[in-house]
């Protein structure tokens, strides 16, 4: 068992060693590290080649194009995500709740998107934004939602010469937000639960609405399908169409452990969410 | 020349070098040619080996099971019984029971060669909860599962009370397992030298571990020595499981001759190692029309696991507990220490007393509420007083001020201005518990039991401290040096105290039970005191006995008299606001009181009270720890969820001054006293917000949301 580990200079380098190798790239190494320990004083074997990319400048950093739509590097690191104003604040707020300070000081949204894990803080507000993730082979660049990138646990359409180089979110158009994240405690906490949701509204018309829900089955949820029951509609209608939307969203979230309190407070979430936009308050996030 | 004296707030000796990560521990040591060990643990609860197939040892590597253990020894290790098997044999009956250990020069091939040990075994019928071993699923001790067990009364024959009692109230309550997390993880090394076995430990009891691997080995205690390494925030924990790690390694280390070190990884830690028992505790108690308590029968069972340890000490104080800080005309409880497949439980700050507690705290806050009575005010009624007979027919020795801080606290909380305004189910409540924790061993322990010894040196102007009890975070350290000082009139950096080490110090008892500064500091003043008067002397040496005070019968075989010379009495408040939507709770205000006779250092103390009101609230708000089929399922420190700085507010907390007579400078224990009550005023308060009332802990969103189900 030998671990074999590269260190690329160039994003370009990096590429090639992923595609001749198939190096893994390995960033903050906050799940990466962890998933291959094997004790203390012993040194991690990974069953694959690695290639550490923590120091590629290429894929830092933050910047906005002219549509508004923010571009974050795969290895931008949470601190940065949830200190940039310009991102979106269901992003920062998520980047801001993750794990303690020391991982996000180290961890980046590329990892968190790779990882793909259904209680990762990142994939959730991405999700309900329509992010996109690009993701570049030696060949070519492709680019897909993290929606459709992440297929369930663990599991994501990486292919095995690709590196995800950046995520890109267009500019959210909303009248009202809601974020929460529901940890194991108040700080340093894996996510029981997390949701989001914006809603449109122009002149008492619901143009668009949107929710994700992260810790809540296999992979974060969202249905189009669902969110198309309030489109369209009229706020004030909002107090009678609430009690079957949170039931058909009741459908689109598939909990494993804890159930029974995963689904009565996805739905009591969503229900003060969409009672309190009845009310149509000034615009803005609904705490 | 400095004098510190016992008024003065003092930082701990020891904290700037722990804050910085100067401070080493075992981990950090390195002796020459040293090796490492790793445990081959059994993976089912409870079965038959039917064999041990090893993979090929390379040179150097060896695995050490019961057959290594020389003749005239004896695969025990001798805690308080010798139940405890060094290594399993033939059997095996629980999951992470040590089978062997496997020894070399390097982690890395262990971790693969232990991956590589193929355990047959012939599956047998497991009883895993208090519920398996009480419907005798299967009998795996005596002929009903129950390891150990007692009864105590008082007052009216509580059969005849329950029997003319307008109404009976019975409730059931239960609390979970519980992880120590200790500051570093479970290491042991073992050496010999110099025609001696050498223990290095993290470790609250350096001669504790003697005796138990003494036994093992069949030789006398003083061939072996144990050195206790830095040892930081052990809460019980380290009281007797280091035996399990010391019994292997000085078993092999017999047979290699090298020196051999086991550190346990934090996952190792939390899944294979002693844990707080389980609880479940049943009242059913007689009430006249008024709501007024006429008397109370009381059933306790604690879940042991498979092997004794401390759990029969353990189970007494949780009896002897049973009927909080309150004196009701007839009470009668029984304690059963109910055996089961299961990991060991042991020691965990508060020593059985947590469960118990929150249990008659839980009960009259339903009783007070269901009556119409506010639950402070009920519980008021029936406070001990001075000379009155507790639950073991003994008499409470000291003046009791449990209503000074009960003012105390609900003035500064504004308690009953916030129990008017918060109505029950509004979202918002607050809790109020009363507490207390016997010092020191249970009845004439210390004196029949411990004999604790202390040696004062002096040397020049230099004055050290010689004694087996530990630093493990609590400040002890430093309060033994500050009351040196204070006696002598010396400098407090004249003053040595090293970490134990069992041939050059006396043995001054195991550093538990809230006895340390009591029984051990008050030596330490007593043998200071002699050492003043006879300074001009030159150099010489003082040794005190612990002398037990006159007049306080105890009888250990009936569990009749004074149980405890003097208690720390706690008062807590604590108040919450629960999110409607998700069931979060968010703590608003913690205020407490105790009465710890007259604090030795109103900054270490305060320490202590802060860290173990914290860790009782994580018990009673976060730390869920569940055993499924005989395995943990909890086993990291992202899983198992203790309180981090931000989960709880600012704390207000008093004292009040009742200078105990039998203590250094009038101070009683107060390690496990600050543990002992948050949870259930951290409850009381949720069970306001919610309107309901609530029967277990830990409680976490998930569980309140099922309260508020709950038909």
């Amino acid at each position: 068992m030998v671990n074999t580990c590269y260190i690329p200079k160039t994003l370009e380098e990096a590429l090639v060693l992923r595609k001749e190798k198939k190096a893994v790239p390995l960033a903050g190494g906050t799940d990466l590290m962890v998933a291959y320990k094997r004790g203390v004083g012993i040194t991690p074997i990974f069953p694959f080649p690695v290639m550490i990319v923590t120091h590629l400048d290429e894929l830092k950093g933050i910047r906005v194009e002219e549509d508004g739509t923010v571009v974050i590097g795969a290895l931008t690191t949470s601190v940065e995500i949830a200190r940039d104003e310009r991102v979106p604040y269901f992003v920062r707020m998520a980047a801001s709740k993750m794990g303690a300070v020391s991982l996000r000081n180290t961890a980046t949204i590329g990892g968190n998107i790779g990882n793909s894990s259904p209680k990762g803080d990142l994939p959730q507000p991405l999700i309900l934004l329509d992010a996109t993730v690009v993701l570049q082979s030696i060949d070519k660049k492709r680019e897909m939602t993290v929606d459709e990138f992440i297929i369930k646990a663990k599991k994501n359409r990486l292919n095995d010469d690709e590196i995800i180089t950046e995520i890109r979110i267009p500019k959210p158009d909303y009248t009202y937000g809601y974020f929460r994240k529901i940890g194991t405690r108040k700080a340093n906490a894996i996510s029981k639960l997390t949701l989001s949701a914006i809603m449109k509204v122009e002149s008492g018309v619901i143009k668009d609405f949107r929710a994700s829900s992260g810790a809540a089955g296999p992979k974060v949820a969202r249905s189009r399908e669902v969110e198309k029951l309030l489109i369209g509609k009229l706020v004030f209608d909002l107090p009678s169409l609430v009690e079957d939307f949170v039931d058909a969203w009741d459908g689109v979230i598939s909990p494993h452990a804890m159930p029974e309190f995963r689904r009565a407070t996805t739905k009591n979430m969503l229900r003060y969410f969409l009672l309190e936009c009845a009310k149509l308050p000034k615009s803005g996030i609904i705490e | 020349m400095a004098v510190t004296h016992i008024t003065d707030k003092m930082k701990r000796v020891d904290a700037y070098e722990k804050a910085r990560g100067e401070a080493k521990y075992l981990c950090d040591f390195h002796l020459p040619g040293m090796l490492y060990a790793r445990m081959v643990r059994s993976t089912i609860p409870r079965g038959n080996i039917l064999s041990i197939n090893l993979p090929e040892l390379p040179d150097g590597y060896y695995f050490i099971s019961a057959k290594d253990i020389p003749e005239g020894g004896k695969n025990a290790l001798h805690m308080i019984a010798e139940d405890y098997r060094c290594f399993a044999d033939g059997d095996v009956k629980f999951i992470g029971e040590t089978i062997g250990i496997l020894v070399g020069s390097d982690r890395g091939v262990l971790y693969e060669l232990e991956k590589m040990v193929e355990v047959t075994y012939e599956e047998l019928p497991a009883v895993t909860t208090i519920d398996d071993a009480l419907e005798k699923k299967a009998i795996i001790s005596g002929e009903d599962n129950i390891m150990c067990k007692l009864e105590c009364e008082m007052g009216e024959n509580v059969d005849e009370v329950l029997s003319k009692a307008d109404s009976i109230i019975e409730e059931t309550f239960e609390t979970g397992y519980q992880e120590h997390v200790h500051l570093e993880t479970n290491s042991v090394a073992c050496a010999y030298e110099d025609g001696k076995f050498v223990i290095y430990a993290s470790a609250q009891c350096p001669f504790y571990i003697r005796t138990s691997i003494a036994c093992t080995m069949g030789i006398k205690s003083d061939d072996i020595i144990v050195r206790q390494m830095t040892t930081g925030g052990a809460f019980g924990g380290k009281e007797h499981f280091p035996d399990v790690i010391a019994g292997p390694l000085i078993v092999a280390c017999n047979k290699i001759r090298k020196p051999i070190f086991m550190i346990f990884d934090r996952e190792e830690d939390m899944e294979f190692s002693v844990k707080r028992h389980p609880s479940r505790t049943v009242f059913r108690t007689g009430l006249d029309k008024d709501g007024n308590i006429l008397g109370t029968d009381i059933k306790i069972y604690y879940n042991v696991g498979a092997y004794l340890t401390s759990s029969y000490v353990v189970l007494q104080r949780g009896v002897f507990h049973s009927t909080g800080v309150y004196r009701f005309p007839g009470a009668r409880a029984w304690g059963f220490g109910v055996a089961t497949n299961c990991f060991p439980t042991c020691a965990f700050r508060g020593f059985g007393a947590p469960q118990t507690l929150y249990a008659i705290e839980m009960h009259l806050d339903h009783i007070a509420r269901k009556f119409g009575y506010d639950p402070a005010e009920y519980k008021k009624k029936y406070f001990l007083k001075q000379g009155e007979e507790t639950i073991t027919q003994g008499h409470i020795v000291e003046k009791v001020m449990l209503e000074e801080m009960m003012k105390q606290i609900t003035d500064a909380s504004d308690y009953y201005r916030k129990v008017k305004e918060y109505a029950i189910g509004s979202g918002k409540g607050i809790g109020i518990s009363f507490y207390n924790h016997g010092g020191a061993f249970t009845g004439n322990g210390e004196q029949a039991i411990i004999k604790a010894k202390l040696k004062l040196k002096k040397e020049g102007e230099k004055v050290s401290i010689l004694c087996g009890s530990t630093e493990m975070g609590q400040g002890f350290r430093s309060i033994m040096r500050k009351i040196v000082s204070d006696t002598v009139g010396i400098d407090i950096d004249n003053v040595f105290y090293d970490n134990p080490d069992t041939s050059k110090v006396v043995d001054s008892g195991p550093t538990a039970a809230s006895r340390s500064t009591m029984v051990v500091g008050f030596l330490c003043e007593k043998a200071a005191k002699e050492m003043k008067e006879r300074w001009n002397e030159g150099d010489f040496e003082v040794i005190k006995q612990y002398e037990h005070p006159e007049g306080h019968p105890w009888d250990q075989t009936t569990f009749r008299g004074d149980a405890y010379l003097g208690y720390g009495w706690g008062a807590c408040v604590v108040e919450v606001e629960v999110d409607k939507l998700t069931k979060e709770v968010t703590t608003k205000g913690i205020w407490s009181s105790h009465d710890i006779g007259r604090p030795i250092d109103e900054l270490i103390v305060h320490g202590q009270v802060n860290g173990g009101i914290i860790q009782s609230l994580g018990y009673a708000a976060l730390e869920k720890l569940e055993c499924k089929d005989g395995r943990f399922k909890q086993r990291s420190i992202s899983s198992y969820i203790i309180p981090t700085s931000m989960d709880f507010p600012h704390q207000e907390y008093f004292f009040v001054d009742n200078p105990y007579p039998w203590g250094p400078y009038g101070a009683k224990g107060m390690g496990e006293l600050v543990f002992n009550g948050a949870d259930s005023a951290y409850m009381g308060a949720v069970e306001r917000a919610i309107g309901r009332d609530t029967f277990k802990i830990p409680m976490p969103p998930e569980d309140i949301q099922g309260v508020v189900d709950r038909k």
